[in-house]
């Protein structure tokens, strides 16, 4: 028995050395954005300041720039996230109810483009949006976004969809309600959850985009939060670190809120299908 | 749907087949050369490079991630519940970093002045790494992108690991035990087959992620520092195709670069298919 507790204290003292180490850099972000300068440039490091001060953040959101692309990183998202939820909602829904001729394919489809790493579409998407004008305006981003967020959305949709019992469907049909009412009565109240995580995951990915951002946004008034922040470094010879990380934790804060609501749902998301398998 | 997302594909093929540069660019039209670009692209020893150093980063990064974040995952089964929530809520704070972020504040960590790293390995003995120049070599350079993309990976391994570990039925974990199976046994026979599936899809996918990786390479090292002695395939192909205007011959690296991936996610995407396919 002795052995046995000694050897969950073991553990246990492990477990807690790797939160410190896990969590650190975060930290550390943090304190360095409350820390004065004279703390941040010493020889020897403070650990957590003494004499905290905000003095960071004000350099930070008064950086040109800053408000404006806050404002077009929300635009992005909020107009992202709307038009994906609505469309994969419909997608995911004529997905998990009704088979069609194609549907191997297309979840093939579906999950095939998600594979796709970012940086080999970056060319044919520069290229045609230009064409069509849309390179350095907003509405271009948004484009390419819904055509990364749709096929992820759709594809958690579903099985949030798959989730629900089809008798509850049938059972209201049978009272009387047409499919539409059940539709509205039954399914979308029970999706609601699941169309709540999957916006959020879909909010936390574009809000957090940076190469599509990058190559397809060239005037710095007309760039995303995540793209400001990558040439802040590039602005000077000398770097302003506490400035730099306030604007990194002033960043990360919106999705560290947002993933905290949603991490269970989505772990659950991505884990179910494989666990059945 | 496949219309949006074919759209971009057929582009990037007929892209790959002209000659495409910024004053095609401005007419809207290329003009057609046949398997030129290809061409170019494979006797380019930089790409051969490139591709090997991606393959090898690659293969150092997933086995990393998976290796560290299966053992943080059986760390977690036996921690008491106390310290496990502990350690899950820091892994989520991590997992809930933005990539851009992460990069700089590991920018700040490893600065040769004032990085908290460099400080902490001297004091804890490792050596002496007063003003030590972690940008210097392209070998230093690697491993901290490495070291960054490890870190932010392993939350998703370890707590989707630990998810499928707590599927482990607990009594037939003690059965085995009674009936006098040494630990080892009762890991490679009941636990490993559990897991493995979700092992499998955890790797397939990280090879994916990693093999395609832009984001940290190109800020973390830098744009004064990147040279084709330091490319991975996604920062060759921002490089060679987008920066230098090119968008022929980077469409054929893209071309190539997709196939790769593709030959290599055929094992993911055809169970994934078939795990959606049941109802």
């Amino acid at each position: 028995m002795t052995a046995r507790t000694a050897r969950r204290t073991l553990w246990n003292a492990v477990g807690v050395l790797l939160f410190v180490v896990m969590v650190f850099p975060v930290f550390w972000m943090v304190s360095t954005a409350f820390k004065p300068d004279d703390q941040i440039v010493s020889l020897t490091p403070t650990w957590l300041s003494l004499h905290p001060t905000l003095v960071h953040f004000g350099d930070a959101i008064h950086k040109p720039f800053f408000w404006v692309d806050v404002r077009n990183s929300l635009i992005v998202v909020c107009v992202t996230v709307a038009l994906a939820m609505t469309l994969a909602f419909l997608a995911a829904v004529a997905l998990a109810k009704y088979r069609f001729t194609g549907r191997k394919l297309f979840i093939a489809l579906v999950i095939g483009i998600q594979m796709l790493p970012g940086a080999g579409l970056i060319i044919p998407l520069y290229v045609v949006l230009a064409k069509y004008h849309q390179v350095n305006v907003l509405s271009g981003v948004i484009i390419t976004y819904l055509t990364a967020v749709l096929p992820f959305s759709v594809w958690t949709l579903r099985g949030f969809i798959l989730g629900i019992p089809k008798d509850l469907e049938e059972a209201a049909m049978v009272d009387g309600s047409t499919r539409l009412g059940a539709f509205v009565k039954i399914l979308l109240p029970l999706v609601a959850p699941g169309l709540v995580a999957t916006s959020v995951f879909a909010f936390i990915s574009t809000w957090n985009e940076y190469i599509f951002a990058r190559t397809l946004l060239n005037d710095q008034s007309r760039q995303t939060l995540t793209v400001w922040l990558s040439y802040f470094l590039g602005t000077s010879r000398h770097t302003d670190w506490g400035a730099l990380m306030a604007a990194s934790t002033l960043t990360a804060i919106p999705v560290v809120i947002f993933f905290l609501l949603i991490q269970r749902k989505i772990a659950f998301g991505l884990t179910a299908g494989a666990v059945r398998g | 749907m496949g219309a949006i997302l074919g759209y971009p594909i057929y582009n990037l093929v007929r892209i790959s087949l002209e000659k495409y540069g910024l004053f095609e660019l401005i007419r809207h039209k290329g003009q057609y050369i046949g398997l030129h670009n290809f061409g170019l692209v494979l006797h380019d020893p930089v790409f051969w490079h490139t591709l090997l150093r991606t393959v090898v980063f690659t293969i150092a990064n997933v086995g990393l991630t998976i290796g560290i974040g299966t053992l943080i995952a059986l760390l977690l089964v036996r921690v008491s519940t106390l310290v496990r929530i502990l350690v899950m809520a820091g892994l989520v704070l991590v997992w809930s970093m933005p990539q851009v972020v992460a990069v700089q504040v590991w920018d700040w960590m490893t600065n040769f002045q004032n990085g908290v790293v460099n400080y902490v390995l001297t004091e804890l003995r490792v050596g002496n790494y007063f003003q030590h120049d972690w940008y210097a070599t392209t070998f230093s350079q690697l491993s901290l992108v490495t070291a960054l993309i490890v870190w932010e990976g392993l939350p998703f391994v370890a707590i989707t690991v630990y998810a499928a570990l707590s599927q482990v039925p607990a009594d037939l974990v003690e059965a085995a035990e009674i009936d006098g199976a040494k630990p080892w046994r009762v890991f490679f026979d009941i636990t490993v087959p559990i897991v493995k599936p979700v092992l499998l899809i955890l790797t397939s996918l990280s090879i994916l992620w990693d093999f395609g990786v832009f984001t940290q390479p190109f800020l973390l090292i830098g744009q004064p520092h990147l040279h084709p002695g330091n490319y991975l395939m996604g920062v060759y192909l921002y490089e060679e195709g987008y920066l230098k205007t090119d968008f022929g011959r980077g469409a054929a690296i893209s071309i190539l670069m997709l196939l790769i991936v593709a030959a290599m996610s055929v094992y993911y995407v055809r169970r994934m298919v078939k795990i959606g396919d049941v109802d």
